[in-house]
């Protein structure tokens, strides 16, 4: 299954699902009325995504099992390319299951951990979080996350 | 007259022959269909599979027995009325999904667009709401009428795939076989929602059935997971009163 919308691209492995959108929870679409740009946020689930959630997965991550897997892929503006938090270069490919952590999680839940990279890639910045079900099990499921990676695509941009 | 009873004799013996000509062709009519498990009457204590299975000469594997009947469904993706690149897994996953096909134009879809705010579909049920794609289909038009918390699928290769007749139709599929196990149309949303009630119950899999089996399951799996295996003890407390006193009484 092939997405493709705003500039990125997912090639998303069986068993997992996706969306690629504009944010457009109500902060964002005020923002937008003054003249900022509806960043563009990318999502890939083990689990049925629910229609309605948060760039980070809020509404989401509360419905994953301990098999379960969710990965965020959000789009910063572009000035923010040339700062310190967005120096690493290009999307990682591979992920250290060590550095997994529930202290990491935008949502705390139990028994969840999560991870986020910040990098710069075809000029443009971006934050990848992900988030484990069961943080017992990072090797393996850091594993199928990177299934996911690598069927990622990041264009110049919309 | 011995001439006459010399030809009945003949006459008996001749439909003699023939019933036991009959006779036999019966008998080897039944064998065969016996040898092809047409048992009209088959041995009592002899397990009577739950569903007609074709049968192999062995060579190749049988069909399982344990999916339900239905063609097969996939997965649909497309765009979002807000211009969204949407793929939803709904073959060979955990839970059922109903696939609502509407358009923006039909007028009996109009109160399915409104209804389906509150869907009101079991547990372990995924709704979605697939139109065609944005050459035929209005996005404005959709999206105005997307109901909240629903996700609205464009696409019109799913309408081919899945070979929807027209709109309102329904599909609901089962998640674990990815199977269709229902489908049709009806006035009203409502409608449509009786009839799959009514029809899960009827059927093995899918629909409330499967998701009260997956609950059973996911059940199962915590009980073990907190080191509950089948037979332990603390699942089988005493009754209310066998025990009442050891934390004094609750008044």
């Amino acid at each position: 299954m092939l997405l493709s919308a705003h500039g990125v691209s997912f090639t998303i492995p069986a068993g997992w699902e996706g969306e690629i959108s504009q944010e457009r929870g109500p902060q964002a679409l005020a923002l937008a009325e003054r003249g900022a740009h509806l960043r563009p946020v990318a999502h890939a689930a083990t689990f049925a995504l629910p229609a309605e959630r948060g760039a980070f997965g809020s509404g989401a991550v509360e419905a994953m099992r301990d098999d379960d897997v969710f990965l965020a892929l959000v789009e910063y503006d572009r000035g923010a390319t040339d700062t310190a938090l967005f120096a690493r270069r290009g999307l990682p490919r591979r992920l250290d299951p060590r550095r997994f952590h529930p202290a990491a999680l935008q949502r705390t839940l139990p028994g969840q951990a999560g991870h986020q990279e910040f990098f710069t890639d075809t000029g443009r910045a971006f934050c990848l979080y992900v988030v484990l079900g069961d943080a017992d099990d990072a090797h393996l499921q850091v594993r199928r996350v990177e299934e996911v990676l690598a069927g990622i695509r990041i264009g110049s941009g919309p | 007259m011995t001439g006459v009873v010399a030809a009945l004799v003949v006459v008996v013996l001749l439909l003699s022959v023939l019933v036991a000509g009959l006779l036999r062709s019966h008998a080897t009519i039944l064998r065969r269909l016996h040898e092809l498990g047409a048992d009209h009457h088959p041995d009592p204590g002899v397990p009577v599979p739950d569903r007609a299975v074709p049968r192999t000469d062995g060579r190749i594997p049988s069909p399982r027995s344990d999916l339900p009947d239905g063609r097969p469904a996939v997965d649909v993706a497309g765009t979002g009325p807000g211009g969204e690149a949407i793929g939803v897994r709904v073959v060979d996953v955990a839970h059922d999904t109903v696939l609502v096909f509407l358009s923006s134009g039909c007028s009996v879809c109009t109160g399915f667009w409104a209804e389906l705010a509150d869907p009101r579909l079991p547990d372990g049920t995924r709704l979605v709401v697939v139109t065609r794609g944005p050459k035929e289909e209005s996005p404005s038009a959709v999206r105005e009428l997307a109901p909240p918390g629903v996700t609205v699928i464009m696409s019109t290769p799913a309408w081919q795939d899945l070979a929807v007749p027209g709109s309102p139709f329904v599909t609901l599929v089962d998640g674990p076989s990815g199977r269709i196990v229902g489908e049709g149309t009806a006035a009203s949303w409502n409608q449509v929602r009786d009839l799959y009630l009514r029809a899960e119950g009827d059927a093995p899999t899918g629909g409330k059935a499967g998701a009260d089996r997956r609950r059973e399951r996911e059940l199962d799996r915590l009980l073990l997971a907190s080191g509950l295996a089948p037979g332990d003890h603390s699942l089988y407390a005493p009754a209310d009163g066998e025990d009442a006193g050891r934390d004094g009484p609750i008044r």
